[in-house]
């Protein structure tokens, strides 16, 4: 009895693989099969050191806590210097970049603000807000 | 029984005397909305309080929201009856738009609801000139049409005409009368789209005079893009062949994300 | 001839489960991406494997309910169906331990609103039919008509 429960199980295991295929190939281009795209601006440190070198980071803390240690590679814009900082971002991006701006932890807001801003007044496509900040980063150094 | 009855008073008298022995800090308002002139560089808050209670106040802490808010007290004690100000100093910096910061005063009032206000400095800052967007660009090979950055002036400031300057000979600009009052249009052309070039262009109002105020935008033609190379299309088989490995062994991490 | 009626009240309650799990798979399988994504909130998986399974569950769970309705490769469809609930309520439950703040996405969207106890709940029920089917299926088998 078990036997054939098992035996049935197998088949069905087996027969459903053809619909599932046909439809992974309908699909094929409308899907990101290695990365989860982010549902809203948050990006993990994990997904965005999956970008590899398309990754712009933007660090948008105050000056003197860029100057003591900052992500490798990372432009600074701030609020405070914005005028004065962004020409270097805008000379560094492309469309196929994807720009990911940190503050300092979770709850500073910093990032969010710099996200915002580069999306309507650069109009940036791509813009994303590294989740934790910061602190995230040290945690997830390796 | 005159005795008692005088006892009995005076234990009340020292309770209520208990009761009102506390220190009351009194905020004239805990919000302020400020709007700054498109030429301030700071927009400064004042938050007036008044000891109302009878014994001395002290400010534990006074701590603002991010760093580009400073907030000062006149006396760190503040005696009964005494009245101050704690200032609050937001520095502009480049930012636009309805901009909250906060400051968040601790003081050594023992009642827990009393001891902490937030006092909240709101301001409204409209800039000289508000333009979109921040940067132009044209793709490698693409036609050389001109595209168009908007540039709104603020009414206060009276601006007639606006001088654009390119940082390199590679992009012509010129300046239109934009649809609205006090609004620009700003038509940017490169001269080739088949190298890559950067360029900075510097907008000059001509009010306020003597300010030395201006504005900047890039203007770019962009390296060729990279080939894409790795389109996203896994073989069914190698789908086949994950799911069946996990079906078969519980081993885990087929494929991690940690790259 | 009649039948007795438990066999008929056992059809029925085939026919119910076997039509949820159709139904479930549907919604899953015009929805891929969504399932995916849904599978992924519940950080158990890694992704790739996620989306594996997103494209593969839905025509499974779809092609069990087939079988509890027309009775073809009966009790390999329920064998699956129960051991998928089980794991479906396993992972609830693991999602609400951490303190995820997730949509259960087994009915696909249509119970986004649903709280825990209540996706539990049915879950359990279809559980304890799912359970019911098979002791009855065993017990008739062994009956000789």
């Amino acid at each position: 009895m078990k036997v054939s429960a098992v035996r049935q199980a197998l088949l069905l295991i087996a027969l459903a693989f053809v619909p599932a295929i046909g439809e992974a190939i309908y699909f094929r281009n409308k899907i990101s099969w290695q990365s989860p795209v982010p549902a809203s601006e948050l990006v993990t440190v994990d997904q965005a050191r999956s970008w590899g070198d398309n990754v712009i980071w933007v660090d948008a803390r105050p000056d003197n806590e860029f100057e003591r240690d900052h992500i490798p590679g990372a432009i600074l814009l701030n609020e405070d210097r914005w005028t004065d900082l962004l020409p270097q971002l805008l000379g560094q991006w492309s469309p196929e970049k994807k720009v990911v701006v940190y503050c300092s932890a979770q709850s500073c807001n910093a990032s969010r603000e710099v996200a915002k801003r580069l999306r309507d007044e650069a109009q940036l496509r791509n813009v994303f807000v590294l989740d934790g900040g910061w602190e995230e980063w040290l945690r997830n150094k390796r | 029984m005159n005795t008692n009855f005088s006892r009995l008073i005076g234990i009340l008298a020292l309770a209520a005397q208990a009761q009102s022995a506390r220190a009351e800090l009194k905020w004239e308002q805990t919000s302020v909305d400020l709007r700054p002139g498109f030429n301030d560089k700071q927009a400064v808050a004042h938050f007036n309080y008044e000891n109302v209670g009878n014994t001395p106040v002290h400010f534990k802490s006074v701590h603002a929201s991010c760093g580009c808010t400073t907030a000062q007290t006149q006396n760190e004690q503040v005696a009964p009856g005494q009245k101050g100000e704690i200032t609050a100093t937001f520095n502009i910096g480049g930012r636009t738009g309805t901009q909250v910061k906060t400051v968040t005063v601790q003081t050594d009032d023992p009642d827990p609801a009393r001891s902490t206000t937030v006092l909240t400095l709101k301001a409204v800052i409209t800039p000289l000139l508000e333009i979109q967007p921040a940067l132009v660009y044209w793709q490698n090979g693409e036609e050389r049409k001109p595209k168009v950055i908007t540039a709104k002036a603020n009414k206060d400031a009276a601006i007639k005409k606006l001088d654009v300057a390119s940082s390199t000979p590679d992009f012509t600009a010129k300046v239109d009368a934009g649809s609205a009052p006090n609004e620009f249009r700003i038509s940017v052309q490169p001269r080739d789209t088949s190298k890559p070039v950067y360029a900075t262009l510097t907008i000059k109002p001509d009010s306020p005079p003597n300010t030395g105020n201006t504005f900047a935008v890039a203007a770019r033609v962009m390296p060729p893009a990279p080939t894409s190379g790795t389109a996203v299309t896994p073989s069914s088989k190698a789908a086949v062949s994950t799911i069946r490995h996990d079906l078969a062994t519980p081993a885990p991490t087929a494929g991690s994300p940690r790259q | 001839m009649d039948l007795p009626s438990r066999d008929i009240l056992w059809r029925i309650v085939a026919l119910i489960i076997g039509g949820i799990f159709i139904y479930a798979g549907v919604i899953k399988a015009m929805d891929p991406v969504a399932f995916a994504n849904d599978i992924d909130n519940y950080k158990i998986l890694p992704w790739p494997l996620v989306v594996r399974l997103a494209f593969y569950l839905p025509w499974l769970e779809l092609l069990c309910g087939l079988a509890l309705i027309l009775r073809f490769f009966y009790r390999g469809g329920l064998f699956i169906l129960t051991g998928l609930t089980f794991v479906f309520i396993a992972a609830s439950v693991i999602a609400k331990v951490r303190g995820l703040d997730i949509t259960c996405g087994c009915f696909g969207h249509a119970s986004k609103n649903w709280n825990f106890s209540g996706h539990l709940a049915l879950d359990l029920a279809i559980l304890a039919a799912l359970s019911a089917l098979w002791i009855s299926n065993r017990t008739s088998a062994t009956r000789k008509l």
